[in-house]
C-alpha cells in the first residue's frame, strides 16, 4: 500500500505571472504523480493555499486537478494550515471538503473541560486510522495540544497516522527562524506516521516514540527565502510511503520547478560604488535567459545610504537579457551612517514616536520640517497612512492613488514636484 | 516599650560585643534579633553567645549543687531571678532611623543600661519589595519566623554580582534554589540556565517549578529522554561542540589538544565525528597514533559516544547526536534564556564532564552574544541572566583552576558581571574555590554547615563581618540561612519558607474552559 504526503504548496503565493506558472506546474505534476502511482491516499498537513481565499485562477485550477483526484479515486486528507486557515469555515478548503474532492481529518469528539478528545477517521479502503489537528497562526494551536486528550489516541491499535501543521523543536535545522516551533513531546505518541507541514524543507527524522515525523516540505516556494533555498540547491517535491502493517520506506520524490543563479555580495565594510561594481562584474558573467535569478546583498556598509545599491538597474539589466524573474533581497543590508536604533515603549504608539526620535538626529537634510519634533510628527503621521489598508470593496487601482495623494499631501508635495 | 516586652538590659562591654542581662521569663537564642531604641532611631542587635552570670560565687554554686544532689534535698536560691541569670553577647547590626526608615551601619554603642526587646514586624517595615526583586525567605530571629518581614533582593544586582550558597548535604540547598527559580518565573526580568544534576527542580515526579502558574510562558525543561508532554528533548549536535568547550574541564595534554585543534581546523563544524571515525594509524598532519587513541577514548568516555556497526557516532545516552538531530538546540536555549525564560537541563543522566561541557556550550555562546550586545549598547535592554551550578568547585575549584586553562565558568565568575551574566554556585567546600573568585560573589546564603574549615573560608569572604557568627552558622537548622550581601544593609537571618508550601499557596488550577478546535 502506499500514500502520499504533500505539503506547503501555497498556491496562490506567487505574485510574478511566471512564477504562478511553476507553481500550477509543480502542484499538477505532484498529483499527477500520485495519480500515475496509484497511491491510495494523499495527505496535506496544511498550507496547501497561501490565504484562505485565493484569486479565481487559482482556485479554478486546483478544483480541476483535485476533481482528477477523485475521479481517479483517491481520497485527499488534510488539516488547515495557518495560511490557509478559517475560523468561521470560510476557506477554499472548506469548498473542496463541501464537493467531496477532499476531507479534514479533524474529528473532535469533545472539547469542555478543558481538554480535546480527538477521534480517529478510517480510510475505507486501507483502514488506516488517521487523526490530526489544524495549525494556527504564530504557533497559537500549541494550546490543542496541550489540552489534547493522547492517551486514547495513543492506546488505538492498528496503522495509525497523525496530520499536524508547525514546527518541531526537534526538527529545527536552522536558528533564528520563526519562533511558533513546539517539542515533539506535545505529539501523541506511538503513531506510525507524522504527516507535517509548516516546515519548508523535507525532513524525516525518527524518534523513540514518535518512529517517522516527517515534513515533504514546500514543493516549490511559499516563501521568498524559499526562492533563495532552491537557487542554492534545496530539493523540492513530495513524499511517497509504502505500507503494509507497519512502513517500509519513506522516498522523498522531487519534482524539478525550474533554473536558478543566486548572485550574493557581501557588502561588510564596503561603499555602495565597490558593491555596485561587483554585481555588474557578477551578471557579466552570466547567462539569465528564462532563468529565475536571485540578487542577495548583506552586510554592513561603512557608509552612505543602502538606496545608493542600485540592485534595480541590475535587475533591469537581467530582465532586458531575458530573465525569468529577478528577485533581490536586501533585507540584511544596512549601512553604518543610516543603521536604525531600535527603541523600546509601552504600546505601538510610543515604541514608534522612541524609534523616530533615536533615529532622526542622523539625517541631514537642508529642510528644517523634515528634522527634529517636527520631523517626528511627520514621519509618524506618514507611517500612518501608509499602513492604512484597502477599504471594502476598493479597488486595486484606486487604492494606490488615494494612499499616494494623501502621503504626497502630508508631504506637502504636488505630483509635479518629482 | 512596655515592661512586657522588655528582654533583656544592656550591662557592658564593648563596640560589636555588647554584654546584656537577659530578663528572667525571656529564653534568649542564638541569632535571636534585639532592639535598642535610641533617641530618633534604633539599633538592630543580635546575639551571637549565651552564658550563664550570677551574683553568688562559683565555690557556694558548687556547694549548693552538692547538697542537691547528694543529699536528696531541693534547695533553692533565694529570689532566684534576681541572683542567678543568663548574659547574652549582642553585635550591632543596623540603626534605623525613624524618620524615614533609613537603614545605616551603626557606629556608635547602644545607650548603657538601654532596655532591650525582640525585634518585631513594626521594626522591619526597611524591608520592602522593590520592583523586579525576588523573594528568599522571611527574617529569622534565633528560630522565630516573623512571617511579616520579607526579605526581596533586587534580581539585577544580585544576579550579576554572582551568588554562592554554600552547604553541606541536607540542609535546604535544593529547596532554597526552587523557592529562587519559584520567584524568578514571575516575570521575564532574569534568565536563568540550570544544569540540574539530579533532575529535582522541573518536578517530573511530585510538585516542582512546573506547577507555577506561569511555567508555560516562562520555564523551558530539556531532557535526554521520554520528554513528559511539553518537554523538550535535550539532543546536541556534536556540530555544536568545539575544542575551546573542553578547556579548564578535560584534562587534555598540549599534543593532545594540538590535535583536536588540527582537526578541528582542518573538518570544521564535523571535526569531531571525522576525529572519532578515523583509524588513530592514519590520523593526519603525522598525529601520533597513541595521541588519536588517547584522545578518542578519552571523548569516548566523556561524551558516551560509540561507533555503531554501520560505522556512525551515536551517544549512548542520546544527548549528543553526530547526524541530524540537534543543530539548533543550543540556539534555542540561548534564546529563551535571553527572553528571560528558566531553562533547566537534565543532566542527570550525564558524567560529570559531559555535564558541564553541555554547560560550556551554553554558557559560552551565551556570554558571547552579552558581550556583543553590551558593544553595540544593546545590553540594557536584555535580562540578567544567571548560570546556576551545582558542585561549583569541580569548575572554580582552586585545582581545576591552576591544571587547566580557565573554562566559562571561571571567566563569568570573573568578568561576567560586567555582561550581566552572573554564576550561582553551589557547594559544599567553599574552601577550595579561590579568593578572588570567592570575593567577586557579592551574595552568598549561608546554610548550616559543621566543618570549620568550610565556615571560616565563608566568614572571610562574607560582605558583612561576621567573624562572630561561626557558632551560629554552625547552629542553622534545615530551612535556615544568613544572607550576606553587598545589596542588604546587614547579614540577613532568613528561614526559607518550605517549597512545598510556596507551591501550595500560589500554584492556581486554571478553571476548564471549551476549547474551540479547528
Amino acid at each position: 500500500m502506499l500514500f502520499a504526503h504533500l505539503s506547503d504548496i501555497h498556491l496562490g503565493f506567487q505574485k510574478h505571472e511566471a512564477l504562478q506558472k511553476i507553481e500550477q506546474t509543480v502542484f499538477e505534476k505532484a498529483l499527477d504523480e500520485c495519480i500515475s502511482r496509484k497511491v491510495d491516499f494523499i495527505l496535506i498537513p496544511g498550507d496547501l493555499f497561501h490565504v484562505n481565499i485565493p484569486e479565481m485562477r487559482v482556485q479554478k485550477f486546483a478544483f480541476a486537478k483535485f476533481r482528477q483526484v477523485h475521479e481517479a479515486g483517491i481520497p485527499v486528507y488534510v488539516v488547515y494550515g495557518s495560511h490557509d486557515f478559517s475560523p468561521v469555515s470560510n476557506s477554499v478548503i472548506d469548498l473542496l471538503v463541501a464537493i467531496g474532492y477532499i476531507s479534514k481529518v479533524t474529528k473532535v469528539k469533545d472539547s469542555e473541560d478543558g481538554k480535546i478528545v480527538l477521534d480517529f477517521l478510517v480510510d475505507e479502503k486501507t483502514g488506516v486510522k488517521i487523526a490530526g489537528l489544524s495549525g494556527l497562526k504564530v504557533g497559537r494551536d500549541r494550546e490543542y495540544y496541550e489540552k489534547l486528550d493522547a492517551a486514547p489516541l495513543e492506546a488505538e491499535s492498528g496503522f495509525k497516522i497523525f496530520l499536524f501543521h508547525g514546527g518541531i523543536s526537534e526538527m529545527k535545522t536552522e536558528s533564528g527562524v520563526d519562533g511558533d516551533h513546539m517539542p515533539l513531546s506535545l505529539l501523541p505518541r506511538n503513531f506510525d506516521y507524522y504527516a507535517g507541514g509548516h516546515m519548508h524543507k523535507w525532513n524525516h527524522q525518527k524518534f523513540d516514540d514518535h518512529p517517522n515525523v516527517v515534513y515533504p516540505g514546500t514543493p516549490f516556494a511559499g516563501y521568498h527565502k524559499d526562492l533563495e533555498d532552491n537557487a542554492k540547491g534545496e530539493k523540492r517535491g513530495f513524499v511517497l510511503v509504502e505500507f503494509e502493517e507497519k512502513i517500509k520506506s519513506v522516498e522523498f520524490v522531487e519534482i524539478k520547478n525550474t533554473q536558478y543563479q543566486i548572485i550574493e555580495v557581501d557588502a561588510e565594510n564596503r561603499v555602495a560604488e565597490s558593491i555596485n561594481k561587483e554585481l555588474q562584474d557578477k551578471i557579466r558573467d552570466i547567462d539569465p535567459t528564462q532563468q529565475v535569478i536571485i540578487i542577495k546583498v548583506y552586510g554592513e556598509m561603512t557608509k552612505g545610504k543602502t538606496a545608493d545599491v542600485d540592485i534595480y538597474a541590475i535587475r533591469d539589466e537581467l530582465n532586458e537579457k531575458g530573465a525569468l524573474v529577478v528577485n533581490i533581497n536586501k533585507n540584511q543590508l544596512t549601512s553604518k551612517e543610516y543603521s536604525i536604533t531600535e527603541a523600546r515603549g509601552e504600546n505601538k504608539e510610543e515604541i514608534e514616536t522612541n524609534v523616530f526620535s533615536e533615529n532622526i538626529g542622523q539625517l541631514r537634510y537642508d529642510h528644517p520640517e523634515l528634522l527634529g519634533e517636527q520631523g517626528i510628527k511627520l514621519a509618524k503621521k506618514l507611517l500612518h497612512e501608509l499602513g492604512q489598508s484597502k477599504l471594502e470593496n476598493e479597488k486595486k487601482n484606486e487604492y494606490i492613488p488615494r494612499i499616494l495623494g494623501n502621503a504626497m499631501g502630508i508631504l506637502g508635495l504636488d505630483k509635479d514636484d518629482s | 516599650m512596655d515592661e512586657f516586652s522588655i528582654a533583656g538590659q544592656v550591662v557592658g562591654g564593648k563596640f560589636g560585643d555588647i554584654i546584656i542581662r537577659q530578663k528572667s521569663g525571656n529564653d534568649l537564642e542564638i541569632g535571636d534579633l534585639m532592639v535598642s531604641e535610641e533617641n530618633g532611631s534604633f539599633l538592630i542587635l543580635q546575639v551571637f553567645s549565651l552564658e550563664y552570670g550570677s551574683q553568688i560565687q562559683d565555690r557556694m554554686q558548687q556547694m549548693m549543687s552538692g547538697v542537691n544532689l547528694e543529699q536528696g534535698s531541693d534547695a533553692q536560691f533565694y529570689e532566684p531571678e534576681f541572683v542567678n541569670y543568663v548574659l547574652a553577647r549582642i553585635k550591632p547590626l543596623a540603626r534605623v532611623y525613624n524618620e524615614n526608615c533609613e537603614v545605616k551601619i551603626p557606629k556608635s554603642l547602644p545607650s548603657f543600661f538601654n532596655k532591650l526587646r525582640l525585634i518585631t514586624k513594626d521594626d522591619l517595615k526597611f524591608l520592602q519589595k522593590e520592583k523586579d526583586s525576588i523573594f528568599v525567605g522571611y527574617i529569622r530571629s534565633g528560630s522565630k519566623v516573623i512571617k511579616e518581614a520579607e526579605v526581596w533582593l533586587p534580581a539585577e544586582d544580585v544576579f550579576s554580582h554572582h551568588v554562592l550558597i554554600p552547604a553541606t548535604t541536607g540542609r535546604g540547598k535544593s529547596n532554597l534554589v526552587k523557592t529562587i527559580l519559584w520567584h524568578v518565573l514571575d516575570s521575564n526580568k532574569v534568565g536563568a540556565l540550570v544544569l540540574d544534576a539530579h533532575d529535582e527542580y522541573f518536578g517530573r515526579i511530585g510538585v516542582g517549578l512546573k506547577d507555577h502558574p506561569r511555567a508555560k510562558d516562562n520555564l523551558v525543561y530539556y531532557t535526554p529522554s521520554n520528554p513528559p508532554v511539553g518537554a523538550n528533548r535535550l539532543t546536541i549536535n556534536l556540530q555544536s561542540i568545539r575544542p575551546e568547550h573542553f578547556e579548564g574541564i578535560v584534562d587534555f595534554s598540549d599534543a593532545q589538544f594540538q590535535a583536536i585543534r588540527t582537526y578541528h581546523w582542518k573538518s570544521k563544524d564535523g571535526w569531531l565525528t571525522t576525529l572519532m571515525l578515523t583509524d588513530p594509524d592514519s590520523a593526519t598532519d603525522q598525529i601520533a597514533a597513541s595521541t588519536m587513541s588517547v584522545i578518542q577514548r578519552k571523548m569516548r568516555l566523556i561524551l558516551g559516544l560509540i561507533k555503531d556497526e554501520e560505522g556512525r557516532l551515536v551517544s549512548k545516552h542520546e544527548v549528543f547526536d553526530s547526524a541530524t538531530k540537534g543543530f539548533t538546540t543550543v540556539d534555542d536555549i540561548v534564546q529563551d534564556i535571553e527572553q528571560g525564560k528558566v531553562v533547566i537541563l537534565d543532566t542527570s543522566r550525564l558524567g560529570d564532564e559531559a555535564e558541564l561541557i553541555v554547560g560550556n556550550i551554553i554558557a559560552s555562546k551565551l556570554f558571547e552574544k552579552y558581550k556583543a550586545y553590551k558593544a553595540v549598547g544593546e545590553l540594557a535592554r536584555k535580562p540578567v541572566v544567571t548560570v546556576i551550578i551545582e558542585e561549583a568547585p569541580r569548575v572554580i575549584g582552586v585545582d581545576v583552576l591552576t591544571r587547566n586553562n580557565d573554562n566559562i565558568y571561571a571567566t563569568i565568575a570573573k568578568e561576567g558581571r560586567k555582561f550581566k551574566v552572573g554564576l550561582m554556585a553551589i557547594t559544599q567546600l567553599s574552601s577550595v574555590i579561590p579568593r578572588t573568585i570567592l570575593a567577586n560573589m557579592n551574595t552568598k546564603i549561608i546554610l548550616g554547615n559543621e566543618m570549620k574549615q568550610e565556615r571560616e573560608a565563608i566568614i572571610a569572604s562574607a560582605s558583612q563581618d561576621l567573624s562572630e557568627d561561626d557558632r551560629n552558622i554552625a547552629s542553622l537548622d534545615k530551612g535556615e540561612a544568613i544572607i550576606s550581601s553587598i545589596f542588604v544593609p546587614f547579614a540577613m537571618p532568613v528561614k526559607i519558607p518550605l517549597f512545598e508550601d510556596i507551591v501550595k499557596e500560589k500554584s492556581s488550577k486554571a478553571r476548564p474552559e471549551k476549547t474551540k478546535v479547528f
